[in-house]
């Protein structure tokens, strides 16, 4: 369906021109991984700290005071690169369903994540409390977790499986 | 035996055709495996680039450094590890070719910077942790070994993709 789009895509003279410079790519993959790396481990620091709430520690609203701003930054770093890579390679990107994949479940995470960064601003002692985990933090932990995990593994395997839909 | 001819045995093990995929079945090895490096890796340089910003004052700036440390190194060091197992499995698939590519020889030159680092840093100002500990800012040797901790990582990952691109 995005067929079309992508080979004129491909055409326009932004697409023409990163094609034909190669450090293009590479480099933007690189900043792309250093933001995964990022990113990746903010969450999973939050989740874990999640799923062993009463084991107490770091209080829960400063940790993610900490790492949501480095995740959100971390995310627009990711968007800034991706969109280069898709302007550079759009065949490659739409093509697969590795990648719309991984991008619908970026838009799950990112409002789930939101949605979580608003309840803890909202009330931050109540998630402070180690005696109780509060409702749906494990959930969000898990599922969350999954849904980075499965990011992941989408955006690796779109360079693996575009080749067989053209 | 030379270096060469023994890269050569290490490629032509059965495990390394394994991760190659020269049996059809076996096709998405690599692949796989690469995955798990590079969830490894993402687990390596998150984790160092967090206790790094700590030590430039950029973040968690009212936790402990040391208790940050001691929640961290052994997350680094066990993904390290990981990193470690995946990688030489990679490797072991294409050994002449990957020991024979300037960019993943730089790669190792970078991650041996990064301990020497590492290492200058905790038989140096990080033995007087104690006196700048709670310090929303550290000393600058600590903020120095941060920086440059952070610079020689990110060296890492920019070379280790830039492998995937020339070989």
């Amino acid at each position: 369906m995005f067929r079309p789009f992508a080979k004129w895509l491909s055409m326009t003279p932004l697409s023409v021109w990163f094609q034909s410079h190669a450090w293009v790519v590479p480099i933007s993959q690189s900043i792309h991984i250093v933001c995964v790396c990022l990113l990746f481990t903010s969450a999973l620091t939050i989740n874990v700290r999640l799923l062993r709430h009463r084991a107490g520690g770091r209080s829960l609203s400063d940790l993610t005071g900490t790492l949501l701003p480095v995740m959100w930054w971390c995310l627009a770093g990711l968007a800034f690169t991706g969109v280069l890579q898709t302007i550079t390679e759009p065949v490659r990107q739409f093509v697969t369903p590795m990648f719309w994949a991984k991008m619908l479940m970026i838009v799950i995470v990112a409002i789930m994540t939101l949605a979580f960064a608003g309840k803890v601003r909202a009330n931050a002692p109540r998630w402070d409390d180690t005696s109780q985990r509060p409702k749906g933090a494990r959930a969000f932990a898990i599922v969350t977790s999954l849904l980075w995990i499965s990011i992941v593994i989408c955006g690796r395997f779109i360079g693996y499986t575009w080749s067989f839909y053209t | 035996m030379s270096i060469h001819s023994f890269l050569s045995m290490v490629q032509d093990l059965p495990l390394s055709a394994a991760v190659r995929g020269d049996d059809p079945d076996m096709v998405w090895a690599f692949p796989i495996i690469e995955t798990l490096h590079i969830f490894a890796l993402s687990t390596v340089f998150g984790s160092i680039a967090l206790l790094d910003m700590r030590l430039l004052g950029w973040l968690s700036v009212n936790n402990p450094v040391s208790k940050l440390a001691r929640g961290t190194l052994p997350v680094t060091w066990t993904a390290w590890g990981c990193a470690a197992v995946t990688g030489s499995l990679l490797f072991m698939s294409k050994a002449t070719t990957y020991a024979g590519n300037l960019q993943f020889q730089l790669k190792f030159v970078m991650m041996g910077l990064a301990a020497l680092n590492m290492l200058v840093f905790h038989f140096g100002p990080y033995r007087h942790v104690d006196s700048w500990d709670s310090a929303q800012t550290p000393p600058t040797s600590a903020r120095f070994a941060g920086a440059l901790s952070l610079a020689l990582w990110t060296a890492v990952i920019f070379f280790g993709r830039w492998t995937g691109f020339t070989t």
